[in-house]
């Protein structure tokens, strides 16, 4: 036993019979999984976690649910029509975001642009792009475009844009680079060689990285209501705020059938693509 | 004509691929580049298309200083030229005739190539480079269904659609067996016969190459030691070439 946890800490030594010594590797394992837990208790630290608050007011998250699982059936026809505005914001936003991600991404790939210094520009602007959050866009755009729909299509059209180019330019880097050649070699330029050697190799993919992106965005076209952009969270925030739990339930049970209605979906396309 | 004047080529890792490479190549000759893998066959094919460029000397093809010209010139320079590789480089994922077809797409408008678009014209030519190798009844089939044999067959079918004075042909039967080798060989036989195109290829078997090529270019860490018609090579002419002598199983086909 205590030759066993002293191996978790410290490399051991074996001596063979004929006199040979072997030393076995130095593992961080063990140092690594208690580093994790110092810092698990110093982030409970810093984020003011406490298991008393938990208990104390936990209790209340039961009582909301409560009120929530009296679901106010009657409230649904109200429901239908903000749904559509973030289903149709998400497929919109989706489907304008993935066509501007084709050609960034193939701008983007090394094997097909040897540009290196442009590449990292473009995808350095890319991934700073992706790092906003998709909320902040909506905040934003609903000042410049005022409140409604069309702002949240747009957040989810530059948030689909700068993730779909992003898996896109991954996946044609992996591609076979031949068939290009072969483009080249025939005098095609570049973007003749790329749509006819390179685009038939992507497309199963970019159309499922479309129905990914999709199934992201209707989920997060949820929420974008909350900061004015329309669709489903618009009224999910203004009956939280009523207090009108029975109406927040009903608007929950829509929102999780479409979720997973569209997921299942997706899963069942994306399977039949390969 | 290609003319090869003390053409050198040194990558940018410094290895020399090619040193003071003199040659000429007439109109519609048949030649086999042979030599070990690293010797520098890859780099001289490759350069006469620009798909590698040199680093020293002229070379002119077809009245044309290949190291002069570059983009659109460039491009339209490839059009005259035919390539088949070793791995075949066809789009998979699309049917025969399209990968016939695309070697017309590059004197075609964007918008054409986008959608897809070839005139009756295109296709018939296109339908009549695949019945030339051989293999019209595969026309609408996915590319990925053929063997390698076929695909070599559709690799130079799309060669041909493209209407070219000179076909370079990188290692064409290395990835096919023998049979198929041979069959793919005899192609190209019947096509520089028949049309004149000059043929040039690299090649690892000696013997497909003294068989099929009418002139051989022994290339050895990126000189020539031998340029001459096939029937002067002998063993001693083999042995420099490839640093030793050549057995008889190292040979892909025996001698009959």
């Amino acid at each position: 036993m205590i030759n066993y946890l002293k191996s978790l800490f410290v490399p051991e030594t074996f001596t063979l019979s004929n006199g040979k010594v072997v030393k076995s590797k130095f593992n961080w394992t063990i140092y690594i999984v208690i580093a994790l837990f110092f810092l698990i208790i110093l982030a409970g630290k810093f984020t003011g976690f406490s298991f008393e608050t938990l208990v104390d007011k936990g209790a209340n998250f039961f009582d909301i649910l409560v009120k929530m699982v009296k679901v106010d059936f009657a409230y649904f026809p109200k429901i239908v029509g903000p749904m559509i505005d973030t289903l149709t914001m998400s497929l919109l936003g989706t489907v304008i975001g993935a066509v501007f991600a084709l050609p960034a991404a193939f701008i983007c790939s090394a094997n097909l642009n040897k540009n290196r210094i442009f590449i990292r520009i473009v995808k350095t602007l890319i991934s700073i792009i992706r790092t906003v959050p998709v909320l902040v866009y909506a905040l934003i755009l609903t000042y410049i475009f005022g409140i409604g729909t069309f702002a949240g299509f747009l957040s989810l059209t530059i948030f689909t844009f700068s993730i779909c180019t992003k898996m896109l330019y991954e996946q044609i880097e992996t591609l076979d680079n031949g068939p290009f050649e072969a483009m080249e070699s025939t005098g095609s330029d570049k973007v003749k060689a790329t749509w006819i050697a390179i685009f038939p190799q992507l497309r199963s993919h970019y159309f499922s990285t479309m129905l990914y992106n999709f199934e992201m965005n209707v989920r997060s076209a949820a929420i974008l209501g909350y900061v004015g952009a329309g669709g489903i969270g618009l009224i999910l925030n203004e009956n939280i705020g009523w207090r009108k739990y029975g109406r927040v339930g009903m608007i929950l049970i829509v929102l999780i059938v479409t979720v997973i209605a569209i997921e299942s979906l997706s899963r069942f396309i994306r399977k039949r693509l390969g | 004509m290609i003319e090869f004047n003390n053409v050198s080529k040194v990558y940018s890792n410094g290895c020399k691929a090619l040193s003071n490479v003199s040659l000429t190549i007439e109109q519609g000759e048949f030649v086999a580049i042979i030599g070990l893998s690293g010797a520098g066959k890859s780099t001289l094919l490759r350069s006469i298309n620009k798909m590698h460029s040199i680093s020293d000397g002229i070379l002119n093809v077809n009245g044309v200083e290949v190291s002069k010209i570059k983009g659109k010139e460039l491009r339209k320079f490839r059009r005259n030229i035919g390539m088949v590789f070793q791995s075949f480089n066809l789009v998979r994922r699309t049917s025969v005739i399209n990968n016939v077809l695309s070697s017309k797409a590059a004197d075609k408008n964007v918008l054409e190539v986008l959608f897809g678009y070839y005139s009756k014209e295109e296709k018939i030519s296109a339908l009549e480079a695949l019945d030339k190798v051989g293999i019209l009844e595969k026309a609408y089939i996915r590319a990925d269904q053929l063997s390698g044999g076929q695909m070599q067959r559709v690799a130079l079918a799309r060669t041909l659609a493209q209407n070219p004075k000179i076909i370079l042909a990188d290692e064409p039967v290395a990835s096919l067996d023998p049979i198929m080798a041979s069959s793919v060989m005899e192609d190209f036989t019947k096509i520089n016969k028949e049309t004149n195109i000059t043929v040039i290829i690299n090649i690892h078997h000696v013997d497909l190459a003294l068989k099929y090529a009418d002139r051989i270019i022994g290339i050895r860490a990126g000189e020539i030691v031998f340029d001459g018609p096939s029937a002067n090579i002998t063993d001693d002419i083999l042995t420099e070439i490839y640093g030793r002598e050549i057995n008889d199983d190292e040979r892909m086909i025996k001698n009959d």
